[in-house]
């Protein structure tokens, strides 16, 4: 299977799968978002079944203002896809049929998945790996931190 | 397929040296180890040596989402799969298994 890549303006994102769409690639494989710190990613890759043919397309939008119009209406199955990117990076999606958060009961608060989102639960519980045996009784050496747990979200850390 | 289904997960404590490995390595925070440190004297040694004795270790399953990764990472094959399924509990306390509980998981060969 032959694959496909681009990168689109956020302008030229429905054009772009509607020419898809009458090229032939009528499936829509996967729509998804990725948070790259400044700018969010939305990706979604298509396919021509009949060709063996896949097709990734990616936007880059501002995380401060993160909008783009659905494919909903050329990809029915984008319009699950669209409200779980909603709900979980903030995206708009503009003239969506059904806006509704699809796996969270609404959609107050931040989106879970930006990685600017504090993860509650790793506030509120002290990390087990913090108690250091080896050093007991001989003083601390390193300070142990959990990994990938950014030092501000820590119940013990700096504030 | 491995004879071994991903069920729950049981300790060897005799094999536990209190490394914290698992601990630190777990995604889910949901391994406790407590111990303390001890001065063995061995004859013609010098001076005596420290170690760790595993005072409690324990696993919360109500947080663990069995991705093994702490089986893995044990040097001391501490940890192993064991294929029982049906550790459910009424309560949320019966889901954290205390040392005696997950050696007693240990399959016998």
């Amino acid at each position: 299977m032959s694959t496909g890549m681009q990168t689109v303006p956020r302008e030229a994102w429905h054009e772009t799968f509607a020419g898809l769409v009458s090229d032939g690639f009528g499936y829509l494989d996967l729509l998804t978002a990725i948070d790259r710190g400044d700018e969010i990613e939305v990706l979604a890759q298509v396919v021509n079944p009949d060709g063996a043919e896949l097709m990734r397309v990616s936007v880059r939008l501002p995380s401060d203002d993160p909008s783009l119009p659905t494919i909903a209406d050329l990809f029915p199955a984008a319009s699950w896809h669209e409200r779980e990117v909603a709900e979980m990076f903030g995206v708009a999606f503009a003239g969506h049929p059904d806006p509704r958060p699809l796996l969270r009961r609404t959609s107050l608060g931040r989106p879970p998945l930006r990685t600017t989102t504090v993860l509650a639960a790793r506030v509120a519980m002290p990390w087990p790996g913090a108690a250091d045996p080896e050093s007991a009784g001989k003083g601390a050496r390193r300070r142990q931190l959990p990994p990938g747990v950014p030092a501000e979200w820590l119940s013990d850390g700096p504030r | 397929m491995s004879a071994v289904v991903h069920g729950v997960i049981a300790l060897v404590p005799d094999a536990c040296t209190s490394c914290m490995i698992c601990v630190r390595e777990c995604p889910t925070w949901c391994i406790t180890v407590e111990s303390h440190a001890e001065q063995v004297s061995e004859p013609g040694a010098r001076r005596p040596r420290t170690v760790s004795v595993l005072d409690r270790f324990a696993i919360d399953f109500g947080l663990c989402m069995y991705c093994g990764i702490c089986i893995d990472v044990c040097p001391f094959d501490a940890l192993e799969w064991a294929p029982t399924i049906d550790h459910s509990s009424a309560s949320r306390d019966g889901l954290v298994h205390d040392t005696e509980r997950l050696s007693g998981w240990r399959m016998h060969e």
